[in-house]
């Protein structure tokens, strides 16, 4: 399968600032995959996005080395609005992407902006908000929405201009648990549907750890580890990253060690109680 | 602050008034507006007034109305009052605070029954370039967003003992920054988010963007348009050519 982004070797130093916020970075991404890329406040994670979509270099100047490519093309090379096209980035807070007084002219901004015409439009409007299960929405104001409706308008407005990779950056952090959790199976749904490569930052692992097939740990802006899930959770130095192992994968490597259950692939708390009492019958 | 968000705020409506072509309300207002400062008489601004209540009344906003000129009377109050010290004509003075009544009154039936979107396309007909549009869509976008985050620093701040209702004038005016300040930090913070996300969704890509929404003029709004005005060409006419003023 080929990649769909592939960092190689980048860098990258904000202006007046004395540190680089990403040395050295190296990523190959296979298209379809959901990619978590974690890590300490500071670290980086939100850079790395930004240089993905291309808003670095092209709104963000700065000492810039090595390359990004998303789809085969560099995009220190493509336009913005050749980006736009191609990655999706959903932003923290769904407030401040939100632009238009209706949802589904917000859902149409980036097509409006293309020149997209107007029965085209309509259709990937309407597509968007049937995947997001939010046509009721269509004419509420932004105003009128939930913290977790924000941020479905926000990630429908983001797939109507039909991306192949998406970044998300800690999607879940305004929403309370149920919400959080519902928007990871849609991501879960969505690359199932579209086949549409996601690249989160998240920190509530728990949730993510299911449907991730790679985990990615940034510490001072380079790469600490990757890996699937289990090989980083069960990793020694996943915590000294202040990756937060689920409790009850920490529940886990506990029996583990012990030679009560099986360490190779991560259970759910069913899973482990199952394996449990499979091991005291 | 108060009058203001309730006199010229839209709240969604389904009166026939509101489903009108948001241009042709624009063209009702402006022809009120004008007819007002044509009118020479009380009783002529009487009958402009009683029209204006009549299609707020059809509008279903004539509550909103009623209170907005409620709150305007106190404004008006005072043009009576500098008119009447000037000229010592009461008539005059009643006639200049009525005015300023109407003029509310017709300015104010066009933003409560046309939504920001309806704004929006009646600023692209006027052909304004894109971005004075879209700073002007995302200011009233925002408009709910900062008084919640007013709201929320007034509480913060109150919450670390800042007393906003003690003291004298300059008192009162100086407990204001703790809550401006992260108000404008705020704003900062938002304006760059924003323009992150209008870039990543190919703001500015194409000279002319295109539009979901299409707004036809049907049959309905021409009728009105046209009515609109002969309506004013007849009165005007009247105004000045059929009936002099000293007879009414
Ligand atoms: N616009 C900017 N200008 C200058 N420096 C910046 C800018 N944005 C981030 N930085 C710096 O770059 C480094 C990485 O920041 P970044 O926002 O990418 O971290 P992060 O991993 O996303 O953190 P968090 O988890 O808090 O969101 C930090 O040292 C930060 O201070
Ligand atoms: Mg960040």
């Amino acid at each position: 399968m080929s990649n769909i982004l592939e960092i190689e070797w980048l860098g990258f130093r904000y202006p007046d600032s004395p540190r680089k916020a990403i040395s050295d970075f190296d990523l190959a991404v296979p298209e379809g995959e959901i990619v978590v890329l974690a890590g300490p406040s500071g670290c980086g994670k939100s850079t790395l996005l930004r240089a993905v979509n291309g808003l670095i270099p092209h709104m963000y100047s700065g000492e810039y080395t090595g390359s990004v490519r998303v789809g085969g093309t560099n995009v220190k090379e493509s336009s913005m609005r050749d980006l736009a096209q191609k990655v999706g980035f959903l932003f923290q807070n769904p407030e401040n992407q939100i632009f238009m007084f209706t949802v589904e002219r917000d859902i149409a901004f980036g097509l409006e902006n293309l020149g997209v015409p107007r029965p085209e439009m309509r259709a990937r409007v309407d597509e968007a908000m049937r995947l997001l299960d939010i046509g009721e929405l269509a004419l509420r104001a932004p105003h009128e929405l939930s913290d977790g409706q924000k941020q479905r308008v926000a990630l429908a407005g983001v797939l109507a201009m039909e991306p192949r990779l998406v970044i998300l950056d800690e999607p879940t952090s305004l929403l309370d648990p149920k919400t959080a959790s519902e928007l990871v199976g849609l991501v879960a749904r969505l690359r199932k549907e579209l086949g549409t490569t996601f690249v989160v930052v998240e920190h509530r692992l728990d949730l993510l750890v299911k449907v991730a097939d790679r985990i990615v740990v940034m510490s001072d802006g380079r790469k600490a580890l990757e890996g699937t899930p289990a090989e980083v959770l069960f990793g020694e130095d996943a915590e000294s990253y202040g990756v937060s192992t689920p409790s009850i994968t920490r529940l886990q490597k506990m029996l583990a060690k012990d030679g009560l259950v099986p360490q190779g692939e991560l259970m759910t708390t069913a899973e482990l109680a199952t394996s449990l009492e499979g091991g005291r019958s | 602050m108060m009058w203001l968000s309730s006199g010229f705020i839209f709240r969604r409506g389904t009166s026939a008034y509101h489903r009108l072509d948001p241009r042709v309300k624009l063209l009702v207002s402006v022809l009120m507006f004008v007819t007002t400062l044509l009118v020479r008489t009380l009783y002529e601004l009487a009958a402009v007034l009683l029209f204006m209540i009549a299609l707020s009344a059809f509008a279903t906003v004539l509550r909103r109305v009623a209170r907005t000129m409620a709150f305007t009377a106190l404004f008006s109050a005072f043009i009576f009052a500098l008119n009447f010290v000037f000229t010592r004509n009461i008539e005059t003075s009643l006639l200049y605070a009525a005015r300023f009544v109407a003029i509310v009154v017709s300015t104010s039936l066009f933003f409560i029954t046309t939504s920001p979107d309806e704004l929006e396309q009646v600023m692209k007909t006027f052909r304004l370039p894109r971005d004075v549009i879209f700073a002007f869509v995302t200011a009233v976008r925002f408009i709910p967003v900062m008084f919640l985050d007013t709201i929320q620093i007034m509480d913060a701040q109150k919450s670390r003992g800042l007393e906003l209702e003690k003291g004298n004038l300059l008192r009162r005016v100086r407990n204001m920054i703790p809550i401006l300040i992260p108000l404008v930090v705020n704003s900062v913070v938002r304006s760059g988010e924003l323009a992150e996300a209008m870039e990543s969704r190919a703001y500015g890509a194409v000279p002319r963007p295109t539009s979901l929404v299409e707004y036809r003029t049907s049959l309905a709004d021409k009728a009105v348009a046209t009515a609109a005005v002969v309506a004013f060409a007849l009165v005007a006419y009247s105004f000045y050519f059929v009936i002099p003023a000293q007879i009414l």
